[in-house]
């Protein structure tokens, strides 16, 4: 009981650290999580596309215009080579479409007209070529097999504006879901910097080479001692994972009671384990007080970072991600990546992350054995 | 008198260096025994031994009849170390710190707050209970790495140069406060390299340089050790060598020397000697300002037998 009071006593001096890393992830995880719901509400936008036509404006070429006019903005701008070609560089427009002459005609006969694309690198002349080609293609399709213009127009038309339905047919608010992962994501570093620097910190007092000496000379069994420090650490985490749990209820809401809560939270737990014994084989090589800061910055925040808990991992080189995989927040940040694009739980859908799961506990299996052969190591040279 | 410690032929060595070479000794119940010797002698070595936190090569050490081991916890109950460190928590203030480390031997929650009111009290520091360690002296910090060591009411302890760097004052505190550990019935083991403390507080003392025992008993056994029984100096201006071969000639004068205004002879042994050189200074009109007297300290022991100052 001494030494689990000493523990939390030493905690007490030190919860100044604990309740700034808290406020970080409750004001950075909620300013992220709004930032998540802006972004998943869009406004539809039209890309830029000229229209240089050397056809008659009838036929085939006509529903072609009409359906570039429909679905694009068509800026106004002179149709000569050199004016053409400084609204590409300007960005004026993102897509030139040169209709040849005689197109309409050509096309009914099979003759397969060739139409010239002149176009920018950005996202604009990307959405426009799915729309120019989206046209062609259904055109296409039908083109060998009617002979009749009007009808072969008709039924592109027909075609083109068919709604796809959709039937939502998942209750869970997917919004919420992406709120949810976003806050555990961003946890990671503040359950890393918490155990971190906690840990180390209570072990570098523990393991201090005098107060080891009188704890080593009572009569208090040493093995004893030293499993009540490490239930205290785990106690410790288990109250911060469990804080932050009831932290995430009041920011998210009931999404927590849902199977996708459930798995966010093992993940969670595993992960807070996972810190748990991290921070114990750090506290076995670290003893200066002084230098716990900096490790809880290059552990925690570096690996938040290279493993995508603030920024997402589709954004991150592909060099990031290859070194990320050498560290445990990777497969926890994946996990709740995972969790949220899941739309039904079934083995399938699950089997990934149970083996980002199994990875987790590996690293924590292996933390633990290398914590045992530091302290072996010391107790040998001591 | 009963034994309490019995160390026999312990040698510890490192690699080639033999920091305790073939020690034996005995410590009785109730008796303050200094281990006195300059920095690298084995002292500490030695402390780290007796508690089981270092192995040592060979020999053997008894406490209470039983084998010191590092699982002898029984054993360890009645032991209480104050090391030459302070070893305590920053973190934690004056009255849980001893708390705490009182706490590694008293379970009993009552026991523990009335052992830990007392040796506040034995130690001084009743004014100092909700203060960290960081806010006391050096001398507080001392005497609470004291009552931290011997809070459990220990029937041994092990003190390891507790006085270092400690003011006059707090050093005074501390060695009344092991008198009345001693008083109160315990046996202290006291290292130290000052031989005030030790004749202040040891009843008997035993001298350490190279791991090896030099010479051990009460001090005034020791003293006697040395070859010179009296020293006595003399402010005197003027002194010419005739003068000072006939002091020579005095007896017991052993040896005379004369530098920068001082007359320093050294007696074998004898009384009176302070009384005779009076009679010569006056006889021969020789003026002086100050004379006085000094008996050998354990220093000069050391010194005839390792030709070295003991905090060399």
């Amino acid at each position: 009981m001494t030494v689990f009071k000493t523990f939390f006593k030493i905690l007490n001096k030190n919860k100044f650290i604990v309740i700034l890393y808290t406020v970080i992830l409750l004001v950075f995880g909620g300013f992220n999580m709004q930032t998540s719901e802006r972004s998943l509400s869009f406004k539809p936008s039209k890309p830029n596309i000229t229209i240089v036509n050397n056809d008659e404006d009838e036929g085939i070429t006509k529903s072609f215009i009409n359906y570039i006019k429909d679905n694009s903005d068509i800026p106004d701008i002179k149709l000569d080579n050199e004016s053409l070609d400084d609204a590409l560089f300007y960005e004026d427009t993102s897509y030139i479409v040169f209709i040849p002459k005689n197109y309409h005609t050509d096309f009914i006969n099979g003759k397969n007209p060739f139409i010239t694309i002149k176009k920018s690198n950005n996202y604009n002349a990307f959405y426009a070529d799915m729309i120019v080609k989206r046209y062609l293609s259904i055109a296409n399709s039908y083109v060998g097999s009617i002979n009749n213009e009007d009808e072969l127009i008709k039924l592109i038309d027909d075609t083109i504006d068919t709604d796809v339905k959709i039937e939502i047919t998942s209750k869970i608010d997917s919004t919420n879901i992406d709120k949810a992962s976003f806050y555990f994501n961003f946890e990671s570093y503040s359950i890393l910097a918490c155990l971190i620097y906690v840990i180390c910190l209570i072990l570098s007092i523990f393991n201090n080479q005098n107060i080891h000496k009188r704890t080593i000379i009572s009569s208090t069994n040493y093995k004893k001692n030293n499993r009540i420090l490490l239930l205290s650490n785990l106690l410790y985490a288990f109250i911060l994972w469990l804080f932050y749990l009831i932290a995430s209820i009041v920011l998210l809401g009931n999404i927590i009671f849902t199977t996708y809560g459930v798995v966010f939270s093992i993940n969670s737990l595993l992960f807070t384990i996972c810190a748990t014994s991290i921070a114990f084989f750090i506290g076995s090589i670290v003893t200066n007080k002084n230098a716990i800061s900096g490790i809880v910055n290059v552990v925690a925040l570096g690996s938040s970072f290279l493993c995508g808990a603030f920024v997402p991992t589709e954004y991150l080189p592909d060099s990031v991600i290859s070194i990320a995989h050498i560290l445990p927040t990777y497969y926890y940040v994946n996990t709740n990546d995972r969790i949220k694009d899941i739309e039904v739980f079934n083995m399938d859908n699950l089997k990934p992350i149970i083996i980002n799961m199994i990875i987790i506990i590996i690293f924590i299996i292996v933390f633990i054995i290398f914590t045992n052969l530091m302290s072996k190591i010391k107790r040998k040279i001591g | 008198m009963k034994k309490v410690i019995e160390v026999k032929n312990l040698t510890k060595e490192y690699k080639k260096l033999k920091a305790v070479d073939d020690l034996s000794f005995d410590v009785y119940k109730g008796e303050i025994l200094g281990l006195l010797g300059p920095n690298g002698s084995g002292k500490s070595t030695t402390i780290n031994c007796l508690l089981s936190l270092l192995n040592f090569s060979n020999g053997s050490i008894k406490i209470f009849d039983c084998d010191m081991k590092p699982d002898a916890y029984d054993l360890k109950r009645k032991i209480g170390v104050v090391f030459q460190d302070v070893s305590v928590f920053n973190e934690l203030n004056v009255i849980d710190n001893i708390d705490y480390f009182c706490g590694l031997y008293i379970k009993d929650k009552i026991t523990r707050k009335k052992y830990v009111d007392e040796a506040i009290e034995l130690v001084g520091l009743t004014d100092f209970k909700k203060f960290y360690p960081k806010q006391l002296s050096g001398g507080l910090l001392r005497r609470l790495n004291i009552a931290c060591g011997i809070a459990h009411k220990p029937e041994i302890i092990f003190l390891d140069e507790p006085t270092v760097a400690v003011d006059p004052q707090s050093r005074n505190n501390i060695l009344d406060g092991i008198k009345k550990l001693r008083d109160n019935g315990a046996t202290i083991l006291y290292t130290t390299h000052y031989m005030e403390e030790v004749e202040i507080l040891c009843d008997r003392v035993i001298i350490l340089d190279k791991g090896k025992i030099l010479a051990s008993g009460t001090t005034d056994e020791l003293k006697k050790m040395a070859s010179t029984s009296e020293k006595v100096s003399v402010e005197v201006n003027d002194l010419d060598n005739k003068k000072i071969d006939k002091i020579k000639t005095l007896k017991n004068v052993d040896e005379v020397t004369y530098k920068d205004g001082i007359l320093l002879i050294n007696y074998k042994k004898g009384k009176n000697n302070l009384v005779d050189i009076i009679e010569f200074l006056k006889q021969e009109n020789i003026n002086y300002n100050k004379i006085y007297s000094e008996r050998p300290t354990l220093n000069d022991v050391f010194l005839e037998l390792t030709g070295k100052e003991l905090r060399d």
